[in-house]
């Protein structure tokens, strides 16, 4: 009785370690941290840092990837990431502000996802978030977009074996900190560096005569006393990056949209500051000429459209940028519009410099692409 | 009983064990918020009897930082018989460096970033210069709606009064014009370019200085070179020579074109430094009629006992001027240039003040760095065959870290002695003020 209890306990104790053992081979056995293959970013864009606690590797990035295109985020399992962020759109969705689940337009429209570790360290338009982690899950929890339990995300997660194993060899336990992690990596590698810009900066191609005049309107902060005419771009728009600078809040802005009595909080929402009533995070360019419409609301359809609005649209209120409100190229005074009062040459150069920013290497890379899709 | 319980805690130990073995692996912590803003890039000398390569490197330069004098990242060049000479970052934000080798006289250095965000030197692609040897300054500038990178070779293509300028396209690094005017060839009294080193332009007229042949023994200049930048050749030759400290030619070294874009109050000028007549020059510039004034020396090393000025370098308020003898920096009010007004007190580097950066430090303090090297040329104690007694003693080896605002010397790392090289070039991981004329 005794030996055969004893055979018992320990046939029952292999099994149990044996399942022990696959439990936690699926669960955290395969994390390994492998880095990126050939990863390298253009020197220019800057430093760049990631938390400690969730380095680039492919692990995660697969994990992100998969989980950026799967409606499963969301509670109705029909909205993805990729609903409001199409690759094509250097991850916009064309829509000004596209209609939440109540039906009513959302507060903002879909920014582009593109160069996000650098520039600034506040996410969404009002700079609401201040890591990509913590962005990560309010789209998913919003209930106008995804709304989406979390715990029922796990639940339903958790019951997928891919995803178990997409996890365990990613992070180890599907949890809502790591579904966080995987989609911050994945959104950290929306790496868009090989536009004409980008070509032309490597030496690689030079810009047509048009579009070499808007690069240097566009670098150029206006200056009559010297004859010196420019866009004024880059005093929000960095040289290479065009997105806003990272220090402080540096990179958000208000560009004049507004007149005092219609500017909406925008910055002030989160710091509670009235300095920053009508400020919104200044955008990148990379890849402009796709992801119309334009401004933080897509209130203009078009590039020529932005255009018109800088350079004899800009509306007059407290917290205007002074970088925007002195930029001037004309030297008549009097009560004329505020704006850079550019040339239409001038413009149609800009327009076409900015058309240089398009990258289609990343628009269709098919390592950004849905991996549910069978192409890919 | 005992034996079970053995056989229990044997089979607890062995899961324990494979527990403890399939523990979830850490993930590697990539990186930490690290400042860029106190990294210098520089080109090191391998010093022939140390054994050493010439390199690229980047250093850490903030004295709070326990990094202090680090290498961070290097890159080493070892089948390079003469280092890369002179880093300068281009308006779009691509590094090049002059060389004394032949072999490479003047190079695009590939920078990139890799997953943990820090600079990466891929490589060093050696430029065609069609025959243009020991490249020192480069310009970029634009004349006639073109953009061109111009560069002052020494050695041009040989020769005892050789030197040449070679105009490039910024964009495809391809030769466009040689411009060359041997003195030998051109006939008495007509304009000559020989070793030309200094560059600085201001709208269509361009100035390179007259330096010292590159073997040091050859020949010595003693004035400037007008390029006229509508036909991309010279026009004039402007001397500027007045004391012989050491009894030889004045042999002008860096050059700045003073204009009213460095400084609105500006008027235009020719600023030079003559490195063995131990003097600053100023040539006031007439842009209506595009004529220059009698040159006047405004700073007298014999006076104030200073030797072999250098450089040209500047922030948004004041112009430094590089001193090798005894190792100074001085400073000047940018907004009264081209006169000399001193801005502060002096900053005192080592022997061999040369090339500098503007930096800050962790807590914001602004600083400067001075790399101490005149021609990181061997010492004759070392059996260096490349000691020349006059250079060796201006040989420092050292970059000093200063308070921008005093002078205040905080810090300072010697090459040799730690990393039995030579510094032979500094500039800011992402430029720094403005360099001679940019």
């Amino acid at each position: 009785m005794t030996q055969r209890l004893l055979i018992s306990v320990i046939a029952l104790t292999v099994l149990a370690t044996g399942l022990l053992c696959y439990g936690l081979w699926r669960e955290t056995v395969e994390p390994s941290a492998t880095p990126i293959a050939g990863f390298s970013a253009p020197f220019v864009f800057g430093r760049f840092t990631i938390p400690e606690d969730n380095a680039l590797t492919e692990e995660s990035f697969a994990l992100g990837r998969h989980l950026f295109y799967d409606p499963i985020l969301s509670g109705s399992d029909q909205v993805a990431c990729a609903t409001c962020h199409e690759q094509q759109l250097a991850f916009t969705d064309g829509q000004a502000r596209r209609v939440g689940l109540s039906g009513e337009p959302l507060a903002f429209s879909s920014m582009s996802l593109v160069n996000l570790l650098w520039g600034q360290r506040r996410f969404f338009w009002n700079g609401r978030s201040t890591s990509l982690e913590e962005q990560a899950l309010l789209p998913i929890q919003d209930p106008e977009e995804m709304n989406q339990d979390l715990d029922s995300l796990i639940e339903e997660l958790s019951a997928s074996a891919r995803y178990r194993e997409l996890f365990a060899r990613a992070y180890g336990e599907v949890s809502a900190e790591n579904i966080a992690k995987a989609l911050a990596t994945f959104m950290r590698m929306l790496i868009s560096s090989d536009s004409k810009y980008d070509q032309f900066l490597r030496g690689e191609v030079k810009l047509s005569a048009l579009e070499e005049h808007g690069r240097k309107l566009f670098m150029a902060h206006p200056d009559v006393k010297v004859s010196l005419r420019g866009a004024n771009c880059i005093d929000c728009h960095s040289q290479f990056l065009t997105s806003g600078f990272r220090d402080a809040l540096d990179g958000f802005s208000n560009n004049g949209l507004d007149d005092e009595a219609g500017l909406p909080e925008g910055l002030q929402a989160v710091t509670g500051d009235p300095a920053h009533r009508g400020l919104f995070k200044v955008p990148t360019l990379r890849n402009i000429a796709v992801t119309a419409p334009y401004m933080h609301d897509g209130r203009f359809a078009t590039l020529e459209e932005v255009m018109d609005h800088y350079n004899h649209g800009i509306k007059v209120s407290e917290t205007l940028s002074p970088l925007i409100s002195e930029a001037d190229n004309s030297i008549e005074e009097g009560d004329r519009p505020v704006g850079l009062h550019l040339s239409e040459d001038e413009v149609q150069a800009v327009i076409a410099f900015l058309h240089t920013l398009t990258d289609k290497t990343f628009l269709s890379d098919p390592k950004l692409a849905n991996p549910f899709d069978g192409k890919n | 009983m005992q034996k079970l319980k053995e056989k229990q805690a044997n089979i607890l130990t062995v899961v324990l064990a494979l527990v403890i073995a399939i523990l979830p692996l850490q993930n590697n912590a990539q990186s930490q918020d690290v400042r860029e803003e106190s990294h210098a890039m520089v080109l090191l000398r391998g010093l022939p009897t140390l054994d050493t390569s010439h390199s690229v490197a980047i250093v850490e330069l903030d004295p709070e930082s326990p990094d202090f004098g680090t290498i961070i990242s290097e890159f080493e060049q070892p089948d390079m018989e003469h280092p890369l000479h002179h880093l300068y970052y281009s308006p779009t934000g691509r590094l090049y460096a002059t060389g004394l080798d032949p072999v490479c006289s003047l190079a695009e250095i590939g920078l990139a970033r890799d997953a943990s965000g820090a600079p990466t030197v891929t490589g060093v692609n050696c430029l065609d210069t069609q025959g243009q040897m020991v490249g020192e300054d480069i310009m970029w500038h634009a004349a006639n709606g073109n953009d061109y990178m111009f560069v002052t070779f020494m050695g041009g293509l040989g020769g005892t009064d050789g030197g040449s300028v070679g105009v490039f396209d910024p964009q495809s690094n391809g030769v466009i014009k040689v411009i060359e005017a041997r003195r030998s060839q051109v006939g008495e009294g007509m304009p000559y370019i020989m070793y030309p080193h200094g560059i600085s332009a201001y709208q269509d007229r361009m100035v390179v200085s007259s330096t010292i042949h590159p073997d040091l023994a050859s020949g010595v200049g003693n004035a400037i070179t007008v390029i006229d930048l509508n036909s991309l050749e010279p026009i004039e030759n402007i001397v500027t020579e007045k004391e012989n400290p050491i009894d030889l030619p004045s042999s002008p070294v860096e050059v700045l074109f003073a204009r009213p874009s460095i400084d609105p109050n500006i008027e235009p000028a020719v600023m030079v430094n003559t490195m063995l007549g131990f003097e600053t020059w100023k040539i006031p510039y007439d842009q209506e009629t595009k004529t220059f004034g009698s040159p006047e020396v405004i700073y007298s090393g014999v006076e104030n006992e200073t030797g072999v000025p250098l450089e040209f370098y500047g922030n948004e308020t004041e112009l430094f001027i590089s001193h090798a003898l005894p190792g100074v920096v001085k400073r000047y009010k940018l907004s009264e240039l081209p006169d000399l007004v001193s801005s502060g007190p002096d900053i005192i580097a080592d022997p061999g003040a040369h090339h500098m950066i503007f930096l800050t430090s962790k807590s914001g303090r602004d600083l400067i760095a001075v790399q101490n090297n005149l021609l990181n040329l061997g010492n004759g104690a070392d059996n260096d065959p490349t000691d020349v007694d006059f250079i060796a003693k201006l040989n420092a080896h050292t970059i000093t870290v200063h308070d921008l605002q005093t002078g205040e010397r905080l810090a300072s790392v010697n090459f040799k002695e730690r990393y039995d090289k030579g510094v032979e070039n500094i500039e800011g991981l992402f430029g720094s003020g403005f360099v001679h004329h940019h």
